[in-house]
């Protein structure tokens, strides 16, 4: 085949307890495409891939021992997914609160020039999104935080 | 039919031209997969016969054809549906591809699901003796690939 798919460099596979129902979620709360929905013979979800922005998102049951939803231990998380996003923020804010998702950390400017929040899915996952605001240079950012900062873009 | 694969990707394109270019346009934009083929011979060129009682046909190089289906739901702009088959299937195993148009903002969502693979037993020569879970998702990403042809021929 000639056109070889595009693919990002990096995924995220996120491991819900319902991954119907999550498909459904994260169309409402977030905005993400289901890009690729496998079912099998007996009606459980094989593979699913969502498109977030240029990048991609798959979502899976407990297909193993080793993986496992936040909601089967205790709701922690050992690993987060940040979205960063173009525009309107505060109102993608809205629509995840709205479609039931738990704020927990309302949107807010921080030094580095982003505003970001964080919510909890129905199952537990934290996902944080954010916005560039504004430009911040290393040396600014160093005064507002007080921290020595490697690295900056 | 309970097993399927769904894709979908947009399109920058009304849906009333998707869904034509989709069916008119469907032998510039396709793309044979050489492990799936739809008879044994050299890949032909695909064409819808338009309208809710047509069909999706394979012409070969001689002007040979091959009927992969028949058209099941025929709404221009909005949802096109058609059954699929391979040569090699037998009377009851069948496919059926089910193409829906959803404007979103000024583009166009296209997803495509494609069901009845439980239809095809595991020992059938069509599923190349993989596993029925990467025998859909190649499936899935040949589809991916196609709606990507499809994309590419409407921008």
């Amino acid at each position: 085949m000639t056109d070889q798919p595009h693919r990002a460099t990096l995924a995220s596979a996120v491991v819900y307890k319902d991954p119907d129902a999550a498909l459904d979620w994260l169309e409402k709360a977030f905005g993400f495409e289901r890009s690729m929905v496998i079912t099998d013979a007996d009606g459980n979800l094989s593979h699913a891939e969502m498109t977030v922005g240029e990048c991609y998102l798959m979502v899976g049951a407990e297909w193993a021992g080793h993986v496992a939803s936040p909601a089967s231990v205790g709701g922690k998380n050992t690993q987060s997914v940040h979205v960063h996003l173009d525009t309107d923020l505060d109102a993608h804010c809205e629509r995840a609160r709205a479609a039931g998702a738990e704020v927990v950390r309302q949107p807010e400017d921080q030094f580095y020039g982003d505003r970001v929040y964080a919510v909890k899915d129905p199952e537990g996952h934290v996902w944080t999104f954010a916005q560039t605001v504004r430009q911040v240079s290393r040396e600014q950012a160093e005064k507002a935080s007080g921290l020595k900062i490697e690295g900056w873009i | 039919m309970t097993s399927s694969v769904i894709v979908a990707l947009r399109v920058g394109a009304t849906p009333a031209r998707a869904f034509d270019v989709f069916t008119s346009e469907i032998g510039a934009w396709w793309q044979p997969n050489m492990l799936f083929p739809f008879s044994r011979r050299e890949p032909g060129t695909l064409a819808f016969e338009p309208g809710p009682d047509g069909r999706l046909v394979e012409t070969y190089a001689n002007g040979d054809t091959f009927e992969i289906g028949r058209i099941t739901a025929w709404q221009p702009g909005d949802r096109l549906a058609f059954t699929w088959h391979q040569d090699t299937f037998e009377p009851g195993q069948s496919t059926l591809v089910d193409v829906r148009f959803e404007a979103v903002g000024e583009e166009t969502r296209v997803t495509v699901s494609h069901s009845g693979w439980d239809s095809i037993p595991q020992e059938h020569a069509a599923r190349h003796t993989m596993d029925d879970a990467v025998f859909l998702r190649r499936h899935g990403e040949w589809w991916q690939a196609l709606l990507r042809g499809l994309r590419a021929r409407l921008s």
